[in-house]
């Protein structure tokens, strides 16, 4: 992925030769230095990017713009419209999609029950908090029935607590739907607690520099981050990017030093 | 103290300010000014009806008056919110054309009045226009601004659900735009209602302005403040009435 800017010293080389195979039902974690360009896969993989070079396929076909009917987003903020009440948002996703039917409004009110939100059904976003934004975000990305789920950093805004039972939840989620998710996250723990694979990202441009599994089945419970296979597999992670931190450290400072 | 008790109190402190500035100016008129000049409220009052509301060319200048500024608010809005949504939706549109907007808006408007006399004419259409002058720029204005902040993340959130770009503009533009908008309205109805008052004023013809200028000139104050209080009122409604409209289209920001 090539972005040119607007003169040769504004280019950025985004990504650069980056190949992976995900299964179907397959929960991986993208993990990496900021500016690695996670989240730039992620919206190639879900067409909102066209990359410069390269394919994606899902599914046998290529991607190059939105497929809502395979793919659903959970975006780092709530995309819930404010001027919308929940259900309203999940018609209006279904609609988007093409997909509103008799049934929308029980498939929603499923969807939300999964959450533990089915009693704000009819309250407005700005009536809820930043939490519960999220897990109607998720609740909705469920809903619409897409196979892929494309989540980028969902989970960035929220306090450690409330993140570590959304990460739960959704553990027990996914375990029963065996939706293919591509999870994106700064966090090591979140990405061992929940991922099936960790793919570890190289400082820009970003290169897959590592593939660990996580051979632990889902659901999974809180006392799994308490095992010793859990530690090990998050040294091991800590060990790949304490580099590539580094590397996008002095990257970033020489990059400030040729502009001074 | 309840919260409702505090709200009763601060309208009866309302309610007293006001009576209180009547009162006074009550006085003032009865003891202190020159009855040619000044009224007072209790006499306003005995001259609005039957004299100034019965007289029925009065209440045809009201209603005609009503009537232009219905016409020009009408166009005001749904030519600034046309012109307002073609212009902001390209780039290149509110580059070029936006600072035209902006310079136009920036005229005070009352220099040009003549000139309207002289293509429309003294009948309604020159008023109607000089409304419509005035209206129509805040309207495009606030458009305008309403489409550049939309959060880009329910727009890209909307794409990725696969709205198209009409189902983005009427989801997610439209209603971002509501509260900038209606400021846009608002001001719109004070603006249009000032351009054609103006352009009653200036060319009187048995209008309103032909009414204000009689009452004036014959030494008649109470009739004059009967027949002003008359209009002040009107923009209140006028203005209220947005308001409520507003309100109901607002109902998500609680």
């Amino acid at each position: 992925m090539d972005f040119p800017g607007r003169d040769a010293s504004q280019r950025v080389i985004a990504l650069d030769d980056v190949s992976l195979d995900i299964r179907k039902g397959e929960f991986v974690c993208l993990l990496g230095p900021s500016g690695c360009g996670k989240s730039t896969l992620l919206n190639i993989i879900g067409g909102m990017l066209e990359q410069t070079s390269g394919t994606v396929t899902v599914n046998g076909t290529p991607v190059s713009s939105p497929r809502p009917n395979e793919i659903a987003y959970v975006f780092q903020e709530s995309t819930l419209f404010p001027w919308f009440t929940v259900l309203e948002n999940f018609r209006l996703a279904l609609k988007f999609r093409g997909t509103e039917d008799a049934g929308w409004r029980d498939r929603a009110m499923q969807s939300l029950t999964a959450v533990g939100m089915e009693q704000f059904a009819s309250h407005y976003p700005k009536q809820l908090s930043v939490g519960m934004k999220q897990r109607i975000n998720l609740a909705r990305g469920i809903c619409v029935g897409s196979e892929v789920m494309l989540l980028d950093e969902p989970f960035a805004a929220l306090d450690e607590q409330t993140r570590m039972v959304l990460g739960e939840d959704l553990s027990i989620l996914l375990a029963r739907r065996g939706k293919t998710i591509v999870f994106v996250t700064h966090s090591l723990a979140e990405a061992v607690f929940l991922a099936d694979r960790i793919v570890v990202m190289t400082a820009r441009p970003g290169k897959v520099k590592a593939s660990i599994e996580v051979p632990e089945a889902h659901p999974r419970s809180p006392d799994f981050m308490l095992t010793d296979a859990f530690q090990d597999i998050r040294k091991e992670l800590y060990g790949l990017l304490r580099d590539e931190i580094r590397q996008t450290v002095a990257a970033m400072r020489q990059a400030r030093d040729a502009q001074a | 103290m309840s919260p409702n008790m505090s709200s009763n109190a601060i309208r009866l402190v309302r309610l007293l300010l006001i009576l209180g500035v009547i009162l006074l100016w009550e006085l003032y008129a009865r003891m202190v000014a020159t009855s040619s000049f000044s009224a007072a409220p209790s006499q306003v009052l005995a001259q609005l009806w039957p004299k100034v509301l019965g007289e029925p060319n009065v209440r045809f200048a009201i209603g005609i008056t009503l009537i232009e500024l219905v016409v020009a608010f009408v166009m005001s809005v749904v030519f600034g919110m046309l012109i307002g949504v073609l212009v902001g939706l390209s780039d290149i549109g509110r580059r070029s054309f936006y600072p035209i907007v902006l310079l136009l808006y920036g005229i005070p408007q009352a220099i040009l009045l003549p000139l309207f006399v002289l293509v429309f004419g003294l009948g309604p259409a020159s008023k109607i226009a000089f409304g419509f002058t005035h209206g129509v720029f805040p309207v495009i204005v606030n458009t305008i601004a309403g489409m550049r902040n939309v959060n880009p993340l329910l727009m890209r959130g909307a794409a990725s659900m696969g709205a198209t770009k009409f189902e983005q503009l009427r989801y997610v533009m439209f209603p971002h735009m509501v509260t900038a908008v209606f400021t846009g309205l608002r001001l719109a109805m004070t603006m249009t209602l000032l351009g054609v008052l103006l352009a009653e004023l200036f060319v009187s013809q048995g209008g309103i302005g032909y009414f204000t200028l009689l009452y004036a000139e014959t030494f008649n104050p109470a009739a004059l403040i009967a027949l002003v209080l008359t209009l002040a009122l009107l923009a209140i409604i006028l203005n209220e009435l947005v308001r409520m409209i507003e309100a109901r289209f607002s109902r998500w920001k609680e």
